[in-house]
């Protein structure tokens, strides 16, 4: 056996536990859903059976209009919620990338919304957001309440409390990735540009920025990939209500499979997730391949 | 650090031999109880203490699930699915049965649930265990909406319980006007209107007295899209909700309606039979003594309806311990744990008998007033396919209610076309 055979043959056996590992817990159950999604099971009818009805799921969901609703306010989550927390990351990042007194206890506590998890989180919001005890309305109208607002029982304010608390709780992670990225850029750049009469405006678009690029990329790819598949926040606060204003994609599928038992309805429509999810990474993965990275390797 | 390893083991071993031992001395069956969180606790403590006190041999492992029912199906039907040995007994709200039963899960008692015994509930209740012959479930208690309201607030301004639903709102917009001059703020009116399940119980009592139904109970064709429905529903967002019922309804289940109740802040409040002790106790309550109940109202030329609910005790197809949790289940439904439970957390119970108990009525006035509306409460559509359907009745009731400038009657006609094509299913 030649030297470059074993090598081959020693890393496909290193690759080996990894590889089953992915195909158990990530092959095998996107392979089931696509399986399923063809096939009509009502599990509380058995007597039914389980045909294959071929794209019928498919063609069932692009005429229900529930599923449309659901799609638009899971796209206009994915949109708004991302945007805001890029934009609120990077404000976090530039501050805490400064040199400041306790700097590392500052650091470690913008963490804190990231590491809750999101099922506390989505609970404190929804009392935050009460009619007739939350914070948001002892705000506004104080505690002699005679207006107050029922923030969740009105579809568009539903919708951007959900929102908001996506926004307070994973804006951390973003700051953290661009923050990695902020301290990639040396020094010696900034004390160059104020010696050349840059102002710190330009100092930003012209060095800060394109070097913590691929690293807001890298951000924006993460909380793409993570808006979509939005559930716990829903489940928590609003259960999709109401008048479905905060139904989305995979609580709607959810409520499909482990309320009404259509285990092939609602399986599409995690096939629907899961190939809109894979065009999006591919697309980030083909920008961040387009020469992104030059700023950093140079 | 040997030395701490060797410790750490021997604490182990001496916990492993000790846990086997007490198992081996008693030789106890475990079987597992899925339950919600109630109430009030204590009368459940105190059930299974007796449980466990007249059969030593049974141990019983309780699951708590959460309070909304439509939250508990999905945890409970989701062991179920999986044909979890780790289920004996549950808890079914009364819309589960032919679900339950149709996909398998809930074991059919025929042959240990007599006829005869079955003659000793109530007949409704009896309806709603059975599907295509046979019976799945033991009446636990009933459940049927009920009106409450503000005694001493209706004596002071010279009302009468209200008949209709009409005079409900002029009372409620009356009481709300004169109360705020005094500086007093009060809302008319509070119920259930979350997307949930409650959702359609409360909105079918509305459509129901106004000479509507949901599904024809001869035909099975939807009526929701029909005129007495559609009017129903438009009364309730336009009259009722954001009017003498606060905009935040739209987000109550039954805890936080009772609340708003009980902290005095409401006139009326439609509820289970529970509210009554809750709304009645000093220390939960700041109305307690000043509530009165009734039967709930309807519109011109329609009658009063109440919705149907209740709960089951169910057993699991796939127990390895049938027989246990048969005598678990049982004891559950016996006359003396229904009174108990009717004692201390106020729920009807199922049993004919319980109704003629002194100590049951003298703790419950309400019941023996209450009773023919248990009697003539009316079921949920029954199917297999509940749940779907009540998903896009709730989904149409929450949007109808929701939003000011909905379309009612396009909403309510693609809601029917949809329970239409759900039922189509069921028919094949």
């Amino acid at each position: 056996m030649s030297q470059r055979r074993r090598e081959i043959l020693f890393g496909v056996f290193l690759l080996l536990p990894c590889f089953l590992f992915v195909t158990a817990f990530a092959f095998y159950p996107i392979a089931r859903s696509f399986y399923m999604s063809l096939h009509r099971i009502v599990l509380t009818m058995p007597a039914l059976g389980k045909p294959y009805v071929g794209l019928d799921n498919f063609k069932g969901l692009l005429l229900d209009r529930v599923a449309h609703r659901a799609i638009i306010n899971t796209l206009l989550f994915v949109l708004i919620s991302t945007f805001f927390e890029i934009l609120l990351g990077l404000v976090i990042a530039l501050v805490i990338n400064k040199r400041f007194p306790a700097r590392g206890l500052i650091r470690a506590s913008v963490l804190v919304p990231w590491a809750i998890p999101t099922v506390v989180s989505s609970q404190m919001w929804r009392f935050i957001f009460n009619d007739k005890y939350g914070l948001v309305n002892f705000l506004l109208y104080g505690s002699h309440v005679s207006s107050y607002r029922a923030w969740l029982a009105e579809p568009f304010y539903a919708f951007l409390a959900i929102v908001t608390a996506d926004v307070w709780k994973t804006s951390s992670f973003a700051a953290l990735i661009i923050l990695a990225g902020l301290q990639l850029i040396p020094e010696e750049l900034y004390a160059q540009a104020s010696v050349d009469g840059a102002t710190a405006l330009k100092r930003f678009w012209l060095i800060t920025f394109p070097i913590i690029r691929p690293a807001i990329l890298i951000a924006l790819l993460f909380r793409t990939m993570d808006a979509f598949r939005v559930f716990d926040l829903v489940f928590v606060m609003t259960q999709g209500g109401p008048a479905d204003s905060t139904n989305v994609l995979q609580f709607y599928g959810y409520k499909k499979i482990f309320a009404e038992g259509l285990m092939g309805y609602g399986s599409s429509i995690s096939v629907l997730v899961f190939v809109i999810s894979f065009v999006v990474s591919l697309w980030y993965l083909k920008m961040l391949g387009k020469g992104v990275f030059q700023g950093v390797m140079g | 650090m040997k030395r701490l390893l060797t410790v750490l083991l021997t604490i182990l071993m001496v916990c492993t031999v000790f846990s086997c031992k007490k198992a081996e001395k008693t030789g106890q069956i475990t079987i597992h109880f899925v339950t919600w969180k109630p109430n009030v606790p204590e009368v459940w403590d105190r059930i299974f203490r007796i449980f466990a006190e007249e059969h030593p041999e049974i141990k019983v492992v309780t699951e708590i699930g959460p309070h909304s029912s439509t939250a508990f199906h999905d945890m409970l039907t989701q062991k179920l699915k999986n044909h979890s040995s780790d289920v004996d007994v549950f808890l079914m709200d009364v819309v589960w049965p032919s679900e339950f039963a149709s996909a398998g899960w809930a074991m059919p008692l025929d042959g240990l649930f007599t006829k005869e015994e079955q003659k000793k509930y109530l007949p409704p209740v009896i309806d709603a265990n059975q599907y295509r012959g046979k019976i799945y479930g033991l009446p636990l208690f009933i459940d049927s909406g009920m009106l409450y309201y503000r005694k001493d607030l209706l004596d002071k301004y010279g009302f009468k319980p209200p008949q209709t639903w009409q005079e409900l709102v002029k009372q409620a917009e009356f009481i709300m006007k004169k109360e705020k001059q005094k500086g007093n703020l009060i809302y008319g009116y509070s119920g259930q209107f979350k997307q949930y399940e409650g959702l359609v119980c409360d909105m079918m009592e509305f459509i129901l007295s106004n000479n509507g139904w949901i599904l024809n109970p001869e035909t099975s064709e939807p009526g929701i899209q029909l005129k007495p429905a559609v009017e129903a529903v438009r009364f309730v967002r336009d009259r009722i909700i954001g009017n003498i019922a606060p905009q935040g309804v739209l987000t109550y289940q039954e805890p936080e309606s009772l609340d708003l109740f009980v902290q005095g802040k409401a006139v009326f409040h439609r509820n289970w039979p529970y509210a009554w002790r809750i709304s009645n106790d000093p220390e939960r309550s700041r109305i307690a003594g000043k509530v009165a109940v009734t039967r709930i109202p309807h519109f011109p030329g329609g009658r009063s309806f109440s919705t149907l609910g209740g709960w089951q005790v169910g057993i699991s197809a796939f127990s390895k311990h049938k027989r246990e949790a048969w005598e678990f289940a049982r004891f559950l439904s016996s006359e003396r744990v229904q009174k108990l439970i009717a004692l201390m957390a106020g729920k009807a119970p199922t049993r004919e008998s319980l109704y003629h108990d002194s100590d049951v009525i003298s703790a419950n006035p309400q019941f023996s007033q209450m009773k023919d509306v248990f009697l003539r409460a009316y079921p949920r559509p029954k199917t297999p396919l509940y749940p779907s359907v009540s998903n896009v009745l709730q989904r149409y009731f929450s949007t109808a209610l929701s939003r000011r400038d909905s379309d009612i009657q396009s909403l309510a006609e693609d809601a029917a076309k949809e329970i239409k094509s759900i039922l189509a299913l069921s028919n094949r």
